[in-house]
This record gives C-alpha cells, sequence and structure tokens, in this order.
C-alpha cells in the first residue's frame, strides 16, 4: 500500500481565516490581545503572515493598535464604542492623517471645547492647515464652534453632539452669549420680597426677641423652593445660583447674612452649615448732602463765584427752589 | 486749610460779625500764628479796628494767644471752630429738647456772647422769658439758676479758663498776656449765688407789677453798687459734650433703623451711663454690667430681666457690631463700640452719596467692593451680577468721582499694563475727606445763593420794613381801621407774592445748610476718631 503523504496544510493558511480567527479572538478578550496572545492561539502561522493579517485588520478599521507597558495590543473596535470615529473613518478613508490628528485633539478636549490656537500648538501643523482643516470638519458636520462668553471672539471647537460646559456659555444667567439682567432683576426682586414679607410676619408677631428674630431669617434652602416653585424661570435653578442672586441683594445693602452651624442631616445644609437670610432697614436716611442741589450737581468742580457756573446763577438751584 | 474752608469761614465771619472782623479772622486763618502789628501793617488796618476786631474773636473763642519768648504775644485763628458756627441751630435746639425754653435760651445766650458770668445769663433769659409769657406773670431768678446748674452738673456748659490768683505779689512787670488756667475739677463747678429776683419786661407800663417797682427800684440802686457777686467766672457752651450728644443720637437712632425700638432705648440707656464716665474720644464706653443696665432703664419701659437679656445678646451678636460682650461678671458686661458705630455711620454716609448720585446699581458695585476689599474687573462683574459693559461704566464714573481707587500689582518688573492686576479698592478714610472737602463748598454755596437773593430783592424788603415800622408807630398812637389798611396796600398783591417766595427760598437755604452740616458732622467724627487711633 503506497502510504498517500498527506501533507497537512494548516486549516488557516488562508489570510482571511487568519484575520477572521484574530477578530474572534479580540471578541473573546474585549480589553485587547497582544502578539504573544495570538502567537500562542495560531502557533503554526509564520509572524510574516501574522504581520500583514493583523495590518490589514488596522487599516480597515476594525482593530485599534494600542500600547501597554507589557507591550503592543489589539483591540475590537466594533460599532457599538467605535461611535462616530469608525463612521468617519469610513466616511473618508485614506484622507489625511492630519485630520484625524486634529479630531483626536478637539474629542480629548471634552465639552470645554478647544481653541485653535490650542490645537495648532498640540498637533504642530501650520495655521492655513490647521484652519483648512478645521472647515472641512465643519462642513462634514463633526465639529462646532461655539462662542465663548467670556471673550466674544474667541471660538472654541468641540464635537458636534456634545453640551457646551457652563463656564462656556456662562450658565443659567445667559442666553445665547447675551446676559439676561431682566431675569436677574426678576428674581432678585422677588427674592426681597419673600425676605420682606418674612421679616414682617415675625416682627408682627410680638414674642420674645430671640424667637422673632431667628423667625425672620430664610434659609437659603427656602428661598430655592420658593423660588422654585414661583415658576419664573425657565431654566432650571440650583442653590448656588439662589445663593449668588442673594449675594447681590447684600451688595445692594437690603439683606444680611449670618451663617450657623447646622447638623450634617438638615436639609439645606452644605458641609455642617447654613446661610441665613434676613431683610434690613438702611441704618440711615439719605444723608443731608445729597438733600441740596450741590450734592448731585455735575459741573461741581467747575462752580465758583463770578464764573459762567456760580451758585447765584445755578439752575438746578432755581428749579429746586421752585419745587 | 484748604480754598473751601477759608471761603466759608470768611462767610460765616462777615454773617456774624462784620467786615473787618471777617479781614483779621481770615487773614489769621491763612496766615497761622502772627502778632499784632503783622496783622495791622499786613491787612492794612489800623491798630485800633485790629485791637478790636481781635477782642470780638478771642471773646467768642476763635482765636487763641501765646506769648513766645522774647515777650511775644502771637495770636491764632481756629478755623475748626470757626466752622462750628454754623451748628449753633443744632446745639440750641438740643438745649431745648433737654430743658425746654429756659435750657434753649441759656444756650442761645452764651454762644450768642462767646462768655459771661451766670448772675448776667440769667437776669438776661428771666427778662426775655418774661417778655414771652402772659400778663402778670414773671419768670423766677431761681428757676434759671436751676436750670443754669443742670446744665453744669451735665456738662453742657463750662467755665472758662481764668487768671490764678498769686498768691506773693509779683514784683516784676506783669506779663504782657495773661496765663489762663483752668484744672478738670473747676471746669463745671456753679459757685454758690444766691440769685434773687424776677425777670423785668422791657416796658414798664404793666398794671399788676405797679405795686412791685416802687419797692424794687431802691433795691435795683443798690444792686448796680454792689459787685456782681460772681464777677471773672465765666461760662461757655461746652461744644464737646453737644457733640457727644448728636454722635450718641445718631447710634440709638441706626440701632432703631436696623432693629427695633426697646434695642434702641436699651442703646440710649447704656450710652446715658456712660455720658459722664467716657472720655469723647474713646473707642468704647466704660463696660456696663447687664444689671446695672436694667436698673438704669427708663421708668416706663416694664420688660423683664431675660427679655433684657435677650435683647443684649442680639445686639451683641449683630453683624452690626455696635455692642460687644467684654465678659461675664454681674449677669454680662457689655460695651458700645463706639469707633465701629462711627465707621458704619460714615461708611453709610458714603453708600447714600453713591446710590443718590450714580444710581442704584453703582451702589451696589461699591458696596461690593467695600466688602470684598481688592477686587478684578471680571470679579465684579460677576459678583455684581451686572453686564460687562455696565459695570465698566459704572466703575469708571465713580474711580474718576474718587469714591473708589486702583490698586496695581504688576506681573513683570516693568509694569507692563498686559501683565499687571488692577485691582478696583475703596479707601474710606480718603473718600470721607473728599466728601467733607465737597460738604464745605456745598455750604459756601448756599450761603452764597442766600446772599444773592436776599440782596436781589433789597429794595423790596426795605420797602416792606418801612411799611410795617409805619404801621407799627400808628397802631401804637391808635390809628383807625381804614388807615392801616391803606397803608398796607402800599405793597402790591405781586411784590407781597414776592417777598413770600423769598422768605420760602431763605428759609430752605437756611435748612438745607443744617443737613449738610449733619453730614460734615458724621465724616468729621469720623476721621478724628481714626486720626485718633492711628
Amino acid at each position: 500500500m503506497a502510504e498517500v503523504k498527506v501533507k497537512v496544510q494548516p486549516p488557516d493558511a488562508d489570510p482571511v481565516e487568519i484575520e477572521n480567527r484574530i477578530i474572534e479572538l479580540c471578541h473573546q478578550f474585549p480589553h485587547g490581545i497582544t502578539d504573544q496572545v495570538i502567537q500562542n492561539e495560531m502557533p503554526h502561522i509564520e509572524a510574516q503572515q501574522r504581520a500583514v493579517a493583523i495590518n490589514r485588520l488596522l487599516s480597515m478599521g476594525q482593530l485599534d493598535l494600542l500600547r501597554s507597558n507589557t507591550g503592543l495590543l489589539y483591540r475590537i473596535k466594533d460599532s457599538q464604542n467605535a461611535g462616530p470615529v469608525s463612521f468617519f473613518l469610513s466616511k473618508m478613508k485614506g484622507s489625511d492623517n492630519q485630520e484625524k490628528l486634529v479630531y483626536q485633539i478637539i474629542e480629548d478636549a471634552g465639552n470645554k471645547g478647544i481653541w485653535s490656537r490650542d490645537i495648532r500648538y498640540k498637533s504642530n501643523l501650520p495655521l492655513t492647515e490647521i484652519n483648512k482643516i478645521l472647515k472641512n470638519l465643519e462642513s462634514k458636520k463633526l465639529i462646532k464652534a461655539v462662542k465663548s462668553v467670556a471673550a466674544s471672539k474667541k471660538k472654541v471647537y468641540m464635537l458636534y453632539n456634545l453640551q457646551p460646559d457652563r463656564s462656556v456659555t456662562g450658565g443659567a444667567w445667559y442666553s445665547d452669549q447675551d446676559f439676561e439682567s431682566e431675569f436677574v432683576e426678576v428674581l432678585n426682586q422677588q427674592c426681597f420680597k419673600f425676605l420682606q414679607t418674612k421679616a414682617e410676619t415675625a416682627r408682627e408677631s410680638k414674642q420674645n426677641p430671640m424667637i422673632q428674630r431667628n423667625s425672620s431669617f430664610a434659609s437659603s434652602h427656602e428661598v430655592w423652593k420658593y423660588i422654585c416653585e414661583l415658576g419664573i424661570s425657565k431654566v432650571e435653578l440650583s442653590m448656588e445660583d439662589i445663593e449668588t442672586i442673594l449675594n447681590t441683594l447684600i451688595y445692594d445693602g437690603k439683606v444680611e447674612m449670618t451663617i450657623i452651624a447646622a447638623k450634617e442631616g438638615t436639609v439645606g445644609s452644605v458641609d455642617g452649615h447654613m446661610k441665613l437670610y434676613r431683610a434690613v432697614n438702611p441704618i440711615i436716611p439719605p444723608t443731608g448732602l445729597v438733600r441740596a442741589p450741590c450734592g448731585l450737581c455735575p459741573v461741581f468742580d467747575d462752580c465758583h463765584e463770578g464764573g459762567e457756573i456760580s451758585p447765584s446763577n445755578c439752575i438746578y438751584m432755581t428749579e429746586w427752589l421752585e419745587f | 486749610m484748604t480754598q473751601a474752608e477759608i471761603k466759608l469761614c470768611s462767610l460765616l465771619l462777615q454773617e456774624h460779625f462784620g467786615e473787618i472782623v471777617e479781614k483779621i479772622g481770615v487773614h489769621l486763618i491763612r496766615t497761622g500764628s502772627q502778632p499784632l502789628r503783622v496783622i495791622a501793617h499786613d491787612t492794612g488796618t489800623s491798630l485800633d479796628q485790629v485791637k478790636k476786631a481781635l477782642c470780638v474773636l478771642i471773646q467768642h473763642n476763635l482765636v487763641m494767644y501765646q506769648v513766645h519768648k522774647r515777650g511775644v504775644v502771637e495770636y491764632e485763628a481756629q478755623c475748626s471752630r470757626v466752622l462750628r458756627m454754623l451748628r449753633y441751630p443744632r446745639y440750641i435746639y438740643t438745649a431745648k429738647t433737654l430743658y425746654s425754653d429756659t435750657g434753649e435760651l441759656i444756650v442761645e445766650e452764651l454762644l450768642l456772647n462767646g462768655k459771661m458770668t451766670m448772675s448776667a445769663v440769667v437776669k438776661k433769659v428771666a427778662d426775655r422769658l418774661t417778655e414771652t409769657m402772659e400778663d402778670g406773670k414773671t419768670m423766677d431768678y431761681a428757676e434759671v439758676s436751676n436750670t443754669f446748674v443742670r446744665l453744669a452738673d451735665t456738662h453742657f456748659v463750662q467755665r472758662c479758663p481764668w487768671v490764678p490768683a498769686t498768691e506773693n505779689s509779683d514784683p516784676g512787670p506783669p506779663p504782657p498776656a495773661p496765663i489762663l488756667v483752668i484744672s478738670e475739677k473747676d471746669m463745671y463747678l456753679v459757685p454758690k449765688l444766691s440769685l434773687i429776683g424776677k425777670g423785668k419786661r422791657r416796658r414798664s407800663s404793666d398794671e399788676d407789677a405797679a405795686g412791685e417797682p416802687k419797692a424794687k427800684r431802691p433795691k435795683h440802686s443798690t444792686d448796680n453798687k454792689e459787685p456782681i457777686p460772681d464777677d471773672g467766672i465765666y461760662w461757655q457752651a461746652n461744644l464737646d459734650r453737644f457733640h457727644q450728644h448728636f454722635r450718641d443720637q445718631a447710634i440709638v437712632s441706626a440701632v432703631a433703623n436696623r432693629m427695633d425700638q426697646t434695642s434702641s432705648e436699651i442703646v440710649r440707656t447704656m450710652l446715658r451711663m456712660s455720658e459722664i464716665t467716657t472720655p469723647s474720644a474713646a473707642p468704647f464706653t466704660q463696660p456696663l454690667s447687664s444689671n446695672e443696665i436694667f436698673r438704669s432703664l427708663p421708668v416706663g419701659y416694664n420688660i423683664s430681666k431675660q427679655v433684657l437679656d435677650q435683647y443684649l445678646t442680639l445686639l451683641a451678636d449683630d453683624p452690626l457690631e455696635f455692642v460687644g460682650k467684654s465678659g461675664d461678671s454681674g449677669g454680662g458686661m457689655y460695651v458700645i463700640n463706639l469707633h465701629k458705630a462711627l465707621g458704619s455711620l460714615a461708611t453709610a454716609t458714603l453708600e447714600s452719596v453713591v446710590q443718590e448720585r450714580f444710581g442704584s446699581r453703582c451702589a451696589r458695585i461699591f458696596r461690593l467692593v467695600l466688602q470684598k476689599k481688592h477686587l478684578e474687573q471680571k470679579q465684579v462683574e460677576d459678583f455684581a451680577m451686572i453686564p460687562a459693559k455696565e459695570a465698566k461704566d459704572m466703575l469708571y464714573k465713580m474711580l474718576s468721582g474718587n469714591f473708589i481707587s486702583l490698586q496695581e500689582i504688576p506681573k513683570t518688573p516693568d509694569h507692563a499694563p498686559s501683565r499687571t492686576f488692577y485691582l478696583y479698592t475703596v479707601n474710606i478714610l480718603s473718600a470721607a475727606r473728599m466728601l467733607l472737602h465737597r460738604c464745605y463748598k456745598s455750604i459756601a454755596n448756599l450761603i452764597e445763593r442766600r446772599q444773592f437773593e436776599t440782596k436781589e430783592n433789597k429794595r423790596l424788603l426795605e420797602k416792606s420794613q418801612r411799611v410795617e415800622a409805619i404801621i407799627a408807630s400808628m397802631q401804637a398812637t391808635g390809628a383807625e381801621e381804614a388807615q392801616l389798611q391803606e397803608i398796607e396796600e402800599m405793597i402790591t398783591a405781586p411784590e407781597r407774592q414776592q417777598l413770600e417766595t423769598l422768605k420760602r427760598n431763605v428759609n430752605k437755604l437756611d435748612a438745607s445748610e443744617i443737613q449738610v452740616d449733619e453730614t460734615i458732622f458724621l465724616l468729621e467724627s469720623y476721621i478724628e476718631s481714626t486720626m485718633k487711633r492711628q
């Protein structure tokens, strides 16, 4: 009987087969596999064939090449967590590495966005290139430019579908880069009215002074709840926002604040203390100087006897005397 | 002395004492202390007139003299004392509220005459009061003396320094100018006088007094020959005590505005108890125990001890910091923080001026920078919640008005503007000084306007005075109704209208001077208190 020498060919010498096996391996180890693992799995494949297969997978965008401290890692890029990048790469295969780089930088900036000069520093690309790339990316609707509220000429770039951070848009007080003064004014007045009525009811209760004073105080949490229930704000306001409004009332001299130590569990306490606010009256009536026309006169420094503007022919005084 | 102060002093001296005194006074204020001959030479007035003017000024405590070496006597004017003349109406009004009409007239006489003996004051006041009383009633000297003694006890009037009696007769020539001394304990010592008598009316046509004058006349003639019992003991009004009173009033009303009536009464009691014991320039009053306060509360206030304690605790905890707790003995020792109170009042004055002049948003920025001490432009906008453009505008307006100042903090040794921090800050002392200067100029303007208005209508005023004199003399001689009416019609209706307007304007300007003076008082007290602390 003649022995047929059967050359056992390795079953997956076919490059496609190799790739598929590698992909299956990657699926098994979603965190990434090293070259060693592949080698163990398919010991019969030569290094050359392995390298070719891996390169092909990489260029097709199905594998991710990562470096770890042990060596190189290959990770599968499946459509769920690849997200826009695979979409992007599938759209523009073979496009600039530069564009990819720029895109990567913008993605890293998260929702704070990044300025074009910073992109230039990080990528070391010349300005003209950067501008071209940014225009390209914008037209492809991959990134967007958001105007910063701090410097209105400065534009920061971020990924298209990200929500800009508060520091860029200014938070609850800004809508489209405009400071909402009327909104702040309305809130200001409402808070003040609330504190005023509270103080009034406390004063009329006529109990002993300690209770009277303590009941005229309102914590920042109470005011916050009142404003939320009032529903005058379309934007959700946090307690810090209300505290900034109450601070402006303090600077108006209409409200005073004390901080008391509160137990951790009580409502509205932050780090063991609570801020209490109370409406107060000014300590002196408008002072004497402003009741005379000279106190408010805009041309006070030019006024002297015998000159164009003098007390004898002062029109402000004449008007004031006729009052 | 700033120009504004000198201008104001000159206006006041002219109004109260006339041209010559004004010339001498202003010259002294401008040039400091000078001897007699130099004054006469520089102002070009005769020696005689200079002497008379100096007499007037010294009598009113506006000029002091000093003997230098080599026997030269130099005279120095006190500018601040001249400015006090604005406050005379307020002093008189205070005396009226505390000691009713008698006190009011005593203080008025003392202020108008500078220095007087007690007997002279009593006599004059009694005469004046008797005139205003109903027919047949007269004012007893004893009552007036009592009020005088009470004024001296509460330190509202004080004795003037006098020449000490030398025991051994000095053989040498008398010194060129007498050296006046006064000791602390003698300042309020009332001499034992037995002033008997009643006030006299000017017109001696009283039927009831008919019986009296005969008995009185011989007595009066003998009185004139007897030496006045308290000759050489002169009294003057103690302005510092009045200032203390105003300061207490301001503090009490501030507490009443911030808290309630009862708290302000408690503070008033505390201040009253420390009136005599605390020197006027002290930053804190003496500590008072809660028991003492409870005992000294006014009779009408029935609050229990616990309620008082609660009020005191509330006062001590208040952010205003007017009252502080200094110990726990005797139920809790409390002091009033005078320096802090004056500071708060001065700050409130500044804030009020900023608010009225620039608007309430500017006032918000001003208070913000005041509280946070130093702020950058961006931080100001964030904290005050005011749009950037408006905030910038307001800050620059206040900066040019000198209420706010800039502090530069350079980042690099070359102070390049792009690499420097610019912080806004408020310096209360300098802002108070600036405002004070403005007050002086404002009052000078108001006085000038008042004089101008009066001068404009001089002709009309003279006419009305003549008419009044005619009517009075005709009434005395018993003229008929028709004749009186005829005379009155000499002043036509529009002229009457003009007179009315003039009177109203002059009153308004006068009242406004007093109001600005209130601001001056607060600012001056604060500046004085701060300078003493340094």
